[in-house]
């Protein structure tokens, strides 16, 4: 370098550039509203008397020491390690049944194994009622035990758990190297010693990564632990007879705070799985393609036959149980169940009320995140804001609903807040919504955009062509696809979530899946089977209306085919 | 070479370009001059595509001035510049027809849609793919989506055209025909253009001036044959081309002693005697055909092996009496079967003095 060096240059923004930023700082804002500042003022209400003087660890304290508090701790984390050592083993087999064997139908089974997401929690809860419960048809089965208790939510949320299980166990077994197993048969190794040097080490990651997942998703659901708990008392329904029953704020608070601890553990460990999964699959990995083996694919098929059909069957208890007149004595069938009105002032109006919830989620969110992850992907510059707004729209993953519920409770309900104005309205809901489903939503179309070619938008640039031009003529309909899982994911949610809106909805919004909450507690559990079944059907119909409707893309544009 | 009187189209002033502690570009000055084809031409993390994407302002320098046909675009955006661009992807819209792909720039610039139509006609015509309009990238080979993604950027009339290894994604055959279509197109326009590209064989054939870049600083300007027969650096001497290289020492002026013998080279670069040296020959030099033994830098050497390379073979050569540097040498086919060449036989070569490139010994 020669003596004096030249002046340093500032990059001049353009207006594209600036009009990103401006976006960019109001994503910051929506998040902080929606996801950081509610969260902010649960942890500081969880340090506080209920004058809200400051107290330190008092009310941690006095957590510990209540005998009748501190026991859920414990029952939540035997629940929710109970169901992680059932869950995993089984979906691990019918997740290699679906990736590593030749059965036939696999499509069927992948479907069959997913039926439980269509459905809000509480429907497995309420089929083993019917089956097991004091009623229940089956219930010599028990032995004279009660379902109610730790074997009800255990065994519902099994069902409950498992195609997130078999979702995440499916992807960590589809990345393998066919060369490694043509190695390991080339070296003689025996069956066994492939399985056990070859497979379940790549499959490492991907089993961590479900039993953490599994184990959050116990320890924070609501539904199942409300309607078969009984006197089983977890975390989860604790935080609401805590706020709920008697109005205390801080212990919920504090139950709050601490049901984040095992979700933050879960995600951080996710984190750290993620990032060594990458390496895993070189770009020049040659797929593995099954081949047959006819006893092993014939036990495969067996075992998800069983597993397929017993979701099936514990989907469909519920769905007959709702046209049934009086469950076990009279089987006639009936349709007066779903005559919502004499269970709920509602009546069917809470189904509406969920269409309006989960639409408005699904259109306001698919926009939202679908923009906030174009401009932390896509903007130049402002690497500060893009962080920011990144690391913001990764919270909600690690954020239980019943937490982030009672958060909202907290912060628009803090005296001179102006934004006080839409506790109990609809709109609260939808935000709450957007925002507890936020991070795979986000994750999703940020994927779609790391797809695209990083040079549009330069290209763009030299062509003098406006950066909004190039995001609705190209951007937007190559991600159309991604764009669609997003709606679809988000409104499905919408439709079966409790957790978070629980503590948020008034008597004229009130959604389905908390009508089914009320009516089961009511004592109207063939009322509230029936609302159960009405959402299964509406989610399945909106799934089908995706599948044709990207079936459709890809035959429509012919620019998609290859 | 194309370089017209009068001043610079493009003048690059001390550009310095750091990511975080690593320097990309150090301290690089250049001009371009209108209707120029300059290729900048480096082994990747030389910073030659950075050096580029400052130009266009997609990623702007830490410091230093551009200077674009008189105007300071130094700090401007890129959609502030005047340049069209091709990039090593393409970056082809993949949901629009090569038509809405061409047209891209003309519809925002308030063209009417039967004049873009008729430009856009014009532009698929010059790049030789008249039929293609209605097509979708996905259905066009590489080397078509290429010429579609040259004639996108050619379709504002921009004053510069940039190509970041516009090629480098082609296999062998489409590279070296769409090579001399570049070329002509480039001629005919007369557009300014600056190319990346880390295949020395391209830059040679394409441009006017090359511009040889390592490490962030710029080795050598020069046109292909500067380049080739005048090497500034070893390093330069080494990327283009085939090199023997020689450890030396000046004995005096106008010589050197290379593993023991005496060499006379025409131009030492003003080394003085006694320092350390390196001489460079190209293989194809080195004389092989009627060498009097005893003649002026003169060798008798033994074949070790040959390399058959089509149209010539490439020799390993071992000084004969053990004393004298190893070679590599070409001979032309029918050389080899004049001469009977085969491993093992020897022969007077000779490395004639103005073709000896001398360069101190770095380190």
């Amino acid at each position: 370098m020669t003596a004096a060096t030249a002046p340093p240059i500032r990059a001049r923004a353009s207006r594209d550039d600036l009009i990103m930023r401006a976006c960019l700082g109001l994503f910051a804002l929506w998040l902080l509203v929606a996801v950081a500042l509610p969260l902010w003022s649960l942890l500081s209400k969880s340090f506080q008397d209920r004058d809200g003087v400051f107290v330190g660890f008092a009310n941690y304290l006095r957590y510990v020491e209540t005998p009748a508090l501190f026991q859920s701790f414990w029952n939540s984390l035997f629940v929710a390690a109970a169901t992680t050592a059932i869950v995993v083993p089984l979906a691990f087999v019918y997740a290699y049944a679906l990736t590593r064997s030749c059965m036939r139908l696999k499509p069927l089974f992948q479907g069959l194994a997913l039926i439980p997401i269509l459905a809000p929690s509480l429907l497995p809860a309420i089929s083993l009622i019917y089956l097991f419960g004091n009623q229940g048809l089956l219930k010599g089965w028990l032995f004279g035990q009660p379902v109610y208790g730790a074997v009800g939510i255990v065994t519902a949320q099994v069902f409950y758990c498992f195609p997130h299980a078999m979702m995440i166990l499916v992807t960590a077994l589809s990345m393998a190297d066919q060369r490694l197993y043509e190695s390991a048969d080339a070296l003689g190794a025996s069956r066994l010693r492939v399985f056990l040097t070859v497979t379940l080490p790549g499959a490492k990651y991907g089993l961590i990564s479900t039993a953490f997942v599994i184990f959050t998703l116990v320890i924070t659901d609501f539904g199942i632990a409300k309607v078969v708990g009984g006197r089983f008392n977890v975390l989860a329904t604790d935080i609401y007879k805590q706020v709920i029953g008697q109005q205390n704020f801080e212990m919920g608070a504090v139950v709050g705070v601490i049901l984040l601890a095992p979700a933050l553990l879960s995600f951080a460990v996710d984190r750290v799985v993620a990032r060594r999964q990458v390496a895993q699959l070189s770009a020049r990995a040659v797929p593995f393609e099954p081949k047959p083996r006819r006893g092993r694919d014939l036990a495969l098929t067996v075992f998800c036959l069983g597993i397929g059909l017993t979701i099936l069957g514990v989907f469909a208890v519920s769905v007959w149980a709702s046209f049934i007149t009086f469950w076990p004595y009279n089987l006639t069938l009936t349709l007066k169940n779903y005559e919502f009105g004499n269970f709920d002032p509602l009546g069917w109006s809470v189904y509406v009320n969920s269409l309006i919830m989960a639409s408005a989620s699904a259109v306001f969110g698919t926009a939202i995140v679908f923009l906030g992850a174009y401009l932390v992907e896509k903007s130049k510059g402002f690497g500060l804001g893009r962080g920011l707004v990144h690391l913001l729209a990764m919270i909600p993953l690690a954020v239980p609903g019943l937490v982030l519920g009672l958060s909202y409770i907290f912060f628009f309900n803090m005296r001179g807040n102006p934004l006080g104005v839409l506790y109990g309205t609809m709109a609260l809901l939808v935000v709450n919504t957007i925002a507890h489903f936020y991070t795979v939503s986000h994750l999703t179309a940020l994927t779609a955009l790391k797809q695209l070619d990083q040079e549009f938008e330069a290209v763009s640039a030299s062509l003098k062509v406006p950066v909004w031009r190039t995001f609705f003529k190209v951007t937007v309909p190559i991600c159309l696809p991604a764009i669609l899982d997003v709606t679809i994911y988000l409104f499905v949610n919408a439709m079966t979530t409790v957790s978070a809106v629980i503590f948020l909805y008034s008597s004229e919004t009130k959604p389905a899946a908390l009508a089914i909450v009320n009516m089961d507690e009511s004592g109207f559990t063939a009322g509230a089977a029936g609302m159960a079944t009405v959402i299964v059907f509406t989610s399945a119909a909106v799934k089908l209306a995706q599948l044709g409707l990207s079936r459709l893309l890809s035959r429509t544009q012919a620019w998609r085919t290859r | 070479m194309g370089v017209s009187g009068g001043p610079p189209y493009l003048s690059i002033g001390r550009l310095t370009k750091r990511f975080g502690a690593f320097t990309a570009l150090d301290d690089v000055s250049l001009e371009v001059f209108a209707r120029e084809f300059v290729v900048f031409l480096g082994p990747s993390g030389c910073g030659k595509t950075t050096l580029l994407r400052a130009i266009a302002g997609l990623d702007i320098q830490t410091a230093g001035t551009i200077h674009q046909d008189g105007q300071d675009v130094s700090s401007l955006p890129p959609a502030e510049r005047d340049f069209g661009i091709v990039f090593q992807s393409y970056a082809l819209f993949p949901n629009l027809s090569v038509r809405d792909n061409v047209g891209y720039g003309l519809v925002s610039r308030g063209k009417s849609r039967a004049e873009t139509l008729s430009r856009v006609t014009e532009l698929l015509a010059l790049v030789g793919m008249p039929d293609a309009g209605p097509k979708y990238p996905s259905q066009l080979s590489g080397g078509q989506q290429q010429r579609v993604a040259l004639a996108r950027a050619l379709a504002i009339s921009p004053g510069l055209l940039l190509l970041d290894e516009p090629l480098s994604a082609l296999d062998a055959r489409v590279r070296q025909h769409l090579r001399h279509e570049l070329k002509d197109l480039q001629r005919k326009l007369g557009i300014t253009t600056i190319m990346v590209t880390h295949d020395q064989e391209e830059a040679l054939v394409l441009a006017d001036r090359i511009v040889v870049m390592n490490h962030g600083v710029i080795e050598q300007v020069g046109t292909p044959t500067e380049i080739y027969r005048k090497p500034a650096s070893p390093f330069v001497a080494d990327f283009v081309g085939t090199m023997n290289f020689l450890e030396a020492m000046v004995a005096a002026p106008g010589t050197v002693s290379i593993a023991g013998r005496s060499f006379r080279v025409d131009s030492l670069n003003g080394m003085k005697p006694g320092t350390a040296a390196l001489i460079c020959i190209r293989p194809e030099d080195v004389k092989t055909r009627n060498v009097e033994p005893g003649s002026e830098n003169a060798l008798e050497v033994e074949v070790r092996s040959l390399e058959f390379l089509g149209a010539f073979a490439r020799a390993r050569l071992a000084a004969a009496d053990g004393a004298g540097p190893d070679l590599v040498a070409d001979f032309s086919i029918n050389l080899l079967r004049d001469l009977g060449v085969e491993p093992g036989l020897r022969l007077p070569v000779a490395l004639p003095a103005d073709r000896l490139r001398a360069f101190p010994k770095a380190g």
